[in-house]
């Protein structure tokens, strides 16, 4: 042993660790797909009040966020095999425990976890769309479907971004907890390579500046998709894609007078 | 026979009745003014014909079809909203879509019209509203008055058989009534058929064919503008145009 603190290490070891950056992202971005599917079924539980349902959807979001994720990934880790094991001597099946890869329970965790505390978000955000929009759609005859495909998501989504980031980062540094249910992700492999030359404070450096990094990447580019969302402050410009049509209904009503508003007409007494 | 019938409407919240029974005939391109005092349910009737409220018990008869307003069916609910157009108090503009597209998407969502075609259509409403010069702006960069025009176009753009309109210019400030209160009176002289809720008794004289007088959930008296203002038969009407001071024997000694 040489030196006291190997900073050289910090940051040569951290490609090495970035191998199982594809891992992380794995976790994330599977956990995150779960999290928005079923956080939006439990929010449009809550807000239509559906019976039965919205009882089990506050049940289990209550039980989600009172208890430590690390103690969510134990259970799901143990709870599953176990859930089989039953399952096989009951059924007489043969479900073999030991095929499933251990990302599936980090991946069933780390999603369950999420929708949670997404489904919170969603909920507030769809109930932020004012309801004369919705009667607005209903009006024009759209479908149940197109007044949330067309009108609640597309509002609800600007509304919601900066607190799904939060959410977001918050569980790329979750998925730093896989390791303990035997998933090799980054801080998996920090902690290898630690255990090979006992440098762990040199490990765990590395592994604060990824997941630093990473963090603000992120915060980026949820900055700029909420910019990219949200209605613009200034009046835009013509846009490009209609500039055709708009030009052929002029040209084709230069011909004829055109025949606008004359403002301000005074109100007649009779 | 006439064009649009309203049957037996009833409608109410709680033990509150707000629509009891209403019958109304409107013929075509007839522009029919509901007036009466506040809590009468002339909103209401509105929103009953076009299920934004769910009656108790009504039918709606326009196009040739007969509706039961007490359906639950939703492929039903939406063939009668699709007769019908809406304009709201608050206008209602979709607020992440800019004057052309909030124009276009009945056309394209509802009535799956392509493109071109609802491009078309959205932008001839709109040079009617006199709005052309408007169509990439969002409604947070409009005018109420202008918010207004656009929910006209809107609304037209849908071809409705009858046009519904909840107290246009009451959420407006008064200098820009004028310009929403012209559209209107253009959309009327154009044939459409109009159901309009307003305080704008001037306005409802000089444009409305008919004015129905509603109170207490009952069609108290109907007739002309004339017959209406200037001369009143009924004396809960007579009161009424008393307290909003329309009627012409009023006279006041300051």
């Amino acid at each position: 042993m040489g030196v006291l603190f190997d900073w050289k290490l910090v940051f040569s070891q951290i490609p090495d660790i970035l191998r199982y950056l594809p891992t992380t992202v794995e976790l994330t971005l599977v956990a995150t797909f779960i999290g928005y599917a079923i956080g939006l079924l439990l929010a449009l539980v809550k807000i239509h009040r559906v019976p039965v349902l919205r009882q089990l959807a506050a049940f289990f979001i209550s039980i989600i966020r009172g208890t430590p994720i690390l103690v969510q990934l134990y259970i799901t880790y143990y709870g599953i095999p176990l859930t089989l094991k039953y399952i096989n001597l009951i059924h007489g099946t043969n479900y073999n425990i030991n095929s499933i890869p251990p990302v599936i329970f980090a991946i069933i965790a780390l999603g369950l976890n999420q929708s949670a505390f997404d489904s919170e978000i969603i909920r507030a955000a769809i109930q932020s769309v004012d309801n004369g929009q919705l009667e607005a759609a209903r009006a024009l005859g759209m479908t149940g479907g197109q007044v949330l495909r067309r009108v609640i998501l597309p509002q609800a989504v600007t509304v919601a971004l900066p607190s799904l980031g939060n959410s977001l980062i918050g569980l790329i540094k979750g998925t730093s907890l896989a390791f303990t249910v035997a998933v090799i992700d980054m801080t998996a492999q920090g902690r290898i390579l630690a255990g090979r030359n006992f440098r762990y404070f040199e490990a765990y450096c590395s592994l604060a500046i990824i997941y630093w990094v990473i963090t603000i990447a992120l915060e980026k580019l949820f900055k700029y998709l909420e910019k990219r969302f949200s209605v613009p402050e200034e009046a835009p410009a013509a846009e490009k894609k209609v500039a055709g049509l708009i030009r052929a209904f002029r040209a084709s009503r230069n011909a004829a007078p055109r025949d606008g508003l004359k403002l301000p007409e005074p109100e007649e007494n009779v | 026979m006439s064009y649009i019938e309203i049957r037996g409407l009833k409608k109410r919240f709680g033990d509150n009745v707000v629509l009891d029974g209403i019958d109304l005939d409107i013929e075509k391109g007839e522009v029919v003014a509901v007036i009466g005092p506040s809590g009468t349910g002339k909103s209401t009737l509105l929103r009953s014909l076009n299920l934004l409220e769910t009656p108790e018990a009504g039918t709606f008869k326009i196009g040739g079809e007969t509706y039961q307003l007490t359906t639950k069916k939703s492929a039903e609910k939406r063939a009668l909203r699709q007769q019908t157009e809406m304009v709201f108090q608050q206008f209602n503009l979709f607020r992440n879509r800019n004057v052309l597209e909030n124009v276009m998407e009945g056309l394209t969502t509802v009535k799956k019209l392509p493109k071109d075609e609802a491009g078309r259509r959205a932008l001839t409403q709109l040079e009617k509203v006199d709005m052309l010069d408007r169509l990439h702006h969002y409604p947070r960069h409009l005018s109420g008055g202008q918010q207004q025009r656009v929910a006209i176009a809107r609304a037209l753009a849908m071809e409705p058989k009858l046009l519904l309109m909840d107290e246009p210019t009451s959420a407006l400030d008064p200098e820009l009534v004028g310009e929403v209160l012209v559209t209107i009176r253009k959309a009327a002289q154009e044939g459409n058929t109009c159901l309009l809720v307003t305080h704008e008794m001037n306005f409802v004289k000089s444009v409305a064919s008919r004015i129905v007088f509603l109170e207490n959930g009952k069609i108290v008296a109907q007739g002309t503008p004339r017959e209406i203002f200037d001369n009143p038969q009924n004396e809960r009407l007579k009161q009424f145009l008393n307290k909003i001071n329309m009627l012409e024997s009023m006279e006041y000694v300051i």
